[in-house]
């Protein structure tokens, strides 16, 4: 190992400023959601308690937290599968250049780039003038496809770019078909981008609101509820929901970290090196 | 026989497999834009619209004088916001790239910079009034650093409080392509520059950023496409007190004004194409992923 | 439709709410049903959106308890509430809005007029609603008053007529007088016009609501009271009249007079709480949120007098049957006082005051609508101190303050012009 350079110690101090950077609100989100009783969205805190997050699980006065919250979670799971399966086949595609691929390519840099509000109003006025009624599973589900499939194809076509072809030559060459070539040999090596796949359309489609705005209907989802309680509710119950989802997250995460350490010790005990060649 | 050979053609099996993208995109995308830019033509009462094909919206529009200052104000917050980002980011993703040396840790850290994001966006844009403002902990823990005597007024509800904002949401798309990018430099490349007698400047100047190029396109592609597009964050954190394009539109929809709102956002979706298609020039996309 | 699930699992407030409540609904349910009748409405479901105002899932709960089915709440911000009542018809089966959106929205026909004949306690409604007169002495405040846009010529109506034709576009539920909102702890000298919104003293630290139907009401006040001009009929403006109110305001903006503008209710309560903001314009309950946090704010009644605003209840044209039946029942009982007196003890007025009166006790009876000093702690409906022995209502008495109204939130014939102008503003 060559020692660490002085630069490395500068920059760490400035990775750690950005760090706590990013982290600013969280903190203060947390800071406040153990906000006294009597307390109100800003400091001063009035007291410590941990009241808030007792009155999360309460019915509030305006607004229906889990209700909304459990529609975000399905809508996000819809997403998030839909956006896997659709950019896997659709990175497989592009690796052959197909007649109008690049219109199609172009299409999708588009609706990457397109403003959220856009994509939105358009298809708000696409159902309402067809007759069709918004609802958060049917167009908000397609609006939200629009923000995380270019996101899955992006990366899908860095990995297949990068994707070593010979792999699949050596499974041709051996007698597999090109079924058994992709679920033998592609998938467990594309496997791991995969994973980051689903944690981004989730991700995506979990904290989407400019989309979801007017594409819902008349059920909200999670982030919609909650700037529709901020329009009435002035409690710390949102920083207790805050600091809550943010712990969830961390769990999510805990739990997907110690998934990939099992697969790979399985993996290492097996003697395979699957996944190692992207 | 005859499907045999069909699906043999890579071309159909190429557009079978892309057909659910391409009927998402068909139906979501291109036939929302085809619809906005009917309906900007459209006129509109208190609360319905009533097909129409006039230039009224569009004239408006560019006859305001609000217009120019608020697309001006759109690209002074993307300009801004890109000139940061691109600064921080481009260090994190060196620090990350080429600082850190297990893909694991990487991993970590990246991961680490992701959880802020995975709570609500709102409530987060919520939290910045007890961060930044006269009686938050901004101000108080400078002033019991004895920096200031009083509160800093600009620090919320400000230009100064917007920008903070966009760096704080969109740093991470300027990390993540160019890290990607900076992971493929071959190192060698960098050794032999070493050998070659360059000191670390020479070898960040001469050798890695031309390589990195790629990828600070495309992050500045994405950081200028979300900030040029954005209207909550802007409203929010400027106290409403300033605009962009995205506000206008969204005031416009809010209020039932659909066609003109329409034309606003034709206006700025050719804005930001033309943007895009400029940057474009500079880097081909398909081969750099 | 879906069945709205209920969360088990008391709380000590339902607990406490539930004591009271059935003492109450002993003497309130419904008028002899029957039994076939009481079957079918349980599996009834009534959607109903609009303002977090009353859109409460304490009412709810309440409607469930006495009246069987079941009612699912959607509280959106104003203008969401404005864009679903025009576009989106299926979307809900009872409107609560107030009455400038009826007014964009009524032309639209996706409400259907409600038969007077129906309504139980018609005749308590107040003065305001009906005639437009409190008492028989009052002027007719400027701005869309609730009466005029209030009835409509017949069943299938779209329009608007100005006599007591028997059928209703809304069925009024609440109102109340606004005015502006002020620290006195960080002003510390008594505020007595409109005209201190601009004054220099407070540069810096003033706001206003970015909702232009209330906002150019609450700025045509603030104009008139510095001398600047004298409106005929602040409620509709002409194209001149805009320009010299918003113009009058961008110069203070840019100035820097204002700190920020809000759009919804917790942001003007987090600005005037953390003290941004020491002088805006507020809503009653965003003054309330204040105090129950231990900051002194008042509802401050001003020499030029107050702005107003109502609301109520309407129909989905969409609606028929079985769902209207219960659609009518559920806005009977609303007038019948229990949802009254709750709205009346969190500071509004209920358009039914007779009813509500028989759900408040004397001392909040007295402290609420009389204006007299309190004689023991005053609670919101949900339990917060909202005021001690010995204080006096903001504004005293239900005659002293609605009668002081001058002005009602307003949709003009100029709106369109209007709301350009406003983004003008905004975006200065």
């Amino acid at each position: 190992m060559e020692p660490r350079s002085k630069s490395f110690y500068v920059l760490s101090a400035f990775f750690a400023l950005f760090v706590l950077f990013l982290y600013g609100p969280t903190l203060t989100i947390g800071v406040l959601s153990f906000q006294g009783e009597g307390g109100g969205l800003t400091f001063p805190m009035r007291g410590v308690s941990m009241y808030w997050f007792y009155d999360l699980f309460e019915q509030q006065a305006v607004g229906d937290i889990w209700g909304s919250f459990r529609r975000s979670i399905v809508l996000g799971f819809m997403v998030m599968v839909t956006t896997v399966v659709v950019s896997v086949i659709g990175g497989l595609a592009f690796r052959k250049k197909f007649a109008g691929s690049r219109i199609l390519f172009y299409l999708i840099i588009t609706a990457l780039v397109i403003p959220s509000i856009l994509v939105s109003l358009g298809v708000g006025l696409l159902f309402s003038q067809s007759g069709l009624d918004v609802h958060w599973s049917t167009s908000g589900f397609g609006a939200q496809l629009t923000w995380t499939l270019p996101f899955g194809l992006l990366i899908m076509f860095a990995v297949f770019n990068r994707f070593d072809k010979s792999y699949e030559e050596a499974a041709r060459d051996l007698g597999a078909s090109p079924w058994q070539t992709i679920r033998h040999v592609v998938l467990p090596i594309i496997a791991p981008s995969l994973i980051g796949v689903a944690l981004f359309g989730f991700t995506l489609s979990y904290d989407e609101f400019a989309r979801t705005l007017l594409t819902a209907g008349s059920y909200n989802t999670l982030p919609l509820e909650i700037y529709g309680m901020t329009t009435n509710v002035t409690s710390p119950v949102l920083y207790a929901l805050g600091t809550l989802t943010t712990l969830f997250s961390l769990l999510i995460i805990g739990v997907f970290l110690a998934l990939a350490l099992l697969s790979n010790r399985r993996k290492a005990r097996a003697g395979s090196d699957a996944g190692k060649a992207v | 026989m005859f499907m045999k050979k069909l699906l043999e053609n890579h071309n159909v099996t190429g557009w079978l497999m892309v057909s659910p993208l391409a009927a998402v995109l068909l139906i979501f995308l291109v036939m929302p834009i085809v619809l906005i830019v009917i309906v900007s033509f459209w006129r509109a009462t208190e609360f319905s619209i009533i097909p129409a094909f006039e230039w009224d919206n569009y004239a408006f529009l560019f006859g305001s004088p609000v217009t120019y200052t608020v697309f001006f104000n759109t690209f002074k917050y993307a300009f801004i916001t890109w000139a940061f980002t691109l600064v921080i980011g481009f260090t994190v993703a060196y620090y990350l790239a080429f600082h850190i040396r297990s893909l694991t840790w990487q991993i970590a850290l990246f991961l680490l910079c992701t959880i802020p994001f995975w709570t609500s966006n709102i409530i987060r844009m919520i939290s910045w009034i007890p961060f930044l403002g006269r009686n938050g902990i901004a101000n108080s823990t400078l002033m019991s650093w004895g920096v200031i005597d009083e509160p800093v007024e600009w620090l919320l509800f400000s230009d100064f409080a917007v920008i903070v904002a966009f760096v704080h949401l969109y740093t991470l798309f300027m990390v993540v392509p160019i890290f990607n990018t900076m992971m493929r430099i071959d190192k060698s490349l960098i050794e032999a520059a070493r050998d070659a007698g360059a000191n670390g400047a020479q070898i960040l100047w001469n050798v890695i950023i031309p390589l990195t190029k790629p990828g600070i396109m495309i992050g500045t592609i994405f950081v200028v496409t979300l900030v040029m597009g954005d209207f909550i964050t802007v409203r929010f954190m400027s106290g409403s007190q300033s605009a962009n394009v995205g506000r206008l539109i969204s005031n416009d929809i809010a209020l039932l004004q659909y066609p003109s709102a329409s034309a606003t956002a034709i206006v700025l979706l050719t804005t930001v194409l033309i943007t895009i298609g400029i940057l474009l020039r500079f880097v081909d996309i398909r081969k750099e992923l | 439709m879906t069945k709205f699930t209920s969360r088990t699992g008391l709380s000590r407030r339902t607990l406490l709410k539930g004591a009271a409540s059935t003492a109450i609904a002993a003497g309130s349910t419904t008028l002899g049903a029957p039994m076939l009748w009481a079957q079918n409405i349980k599996d009834v479901t009534i959607r109903q959106f609009g303002t977090g105002v009353s859109n409460l899932n304490d009412v709810a709960n309440k409607v469930k308890e006495d009246l069987g089915f079941t009612l699912e709440m959607t509280a959106l911000d104003t203008d969401s509430v404005t864009q679903r009542a025009a576009t989106q018809p299926n979307s809900f089966d009872i409107a609560d809005i107030e009455y400038f959106i009826c007014k964009k929205v009524w032309a639209a026909g996706n409400m259907q007029a409600m038969d007077t004949s129906k309504i139980a306690n018609y005749d308590k409604i107040a003065g305001t609603f009906r005639s437009g007169l409190l008492t028989p002495e009052s002027t007719i405040a400027q701005g869309t008053a609730p009466h005029t846009v209030g009835f409509t010529s017949g069943p299938n109506g779209t329009d608007f007529v100005q006599e007591e034709s028997g059928w209703m576009t809304l069925i009024p539920t609440i109102y109340n007088a606004d005015t502006l909102g002020i620290r006195p702890d960080l002003i510390g000298r008594p505020i007595k016009n409109w005209s201190e919104l601009l004054n220099p003293e407070f540069k810096g630290k003033a706001s206003i609501l970015d909702i232009s139907s209330i906002g150019i009401m609450d700025m045509a006040m603030v104009v008139e009271s510095m001398g600047e001009y004298t409106y005929p009929d602040k409620g509709n403006m002409t194209k001149e009249e805009i320009d010299l109110t918003l113009g009058i305001f961008t110069e203070a903006k840019k100035n820097g007079q204002f700190r920020a503008f809000w759009k919804s209710f917790d942001e003007s309560v987090n600005l005037m709480a953390s003290g941004e903001v020491v002088i805006q314009s507020m809503w009653s309950p965003a003054i309330t949120a204040v105090k129950s946090q231990g900051i002194p704010c008042v509802y401050q009644p001003l020499e030029e007098g107050y702005r107003s605003w109502g609301g109520g209840l309407g129909i989905s044209a969409a609606l028929s049957g079985i769902e209207l039946d219960a659609a009518y029942e559920y806005i009977n009982w609303y007038l019948s006082g229990w949802v009254g007196g709750y709205l009346m003890r969190q500071g509004y007025y209920s358009a039914v005051p007779e009813t509500s009166k028989e759900f408040m006790s004397a001392d909040e009876w007295g402290f609420w609508y009389e204006g007299k000093a309190a004689e023991g702690d005053i609670l919101s409906p949900t339990g917060d101190k909202l005021a001690g022995a010995g204080e006096v209502r903001d504004g005293g008495a239900f005659l002293d303050r609605m009668g002081s109204v001058v002005c009602w939130n307003s949709v003009m014939d100029e709106n369109q012009y209007m709301v350009r102008k406003w983004n003008e503003f905004i975006a200065a």
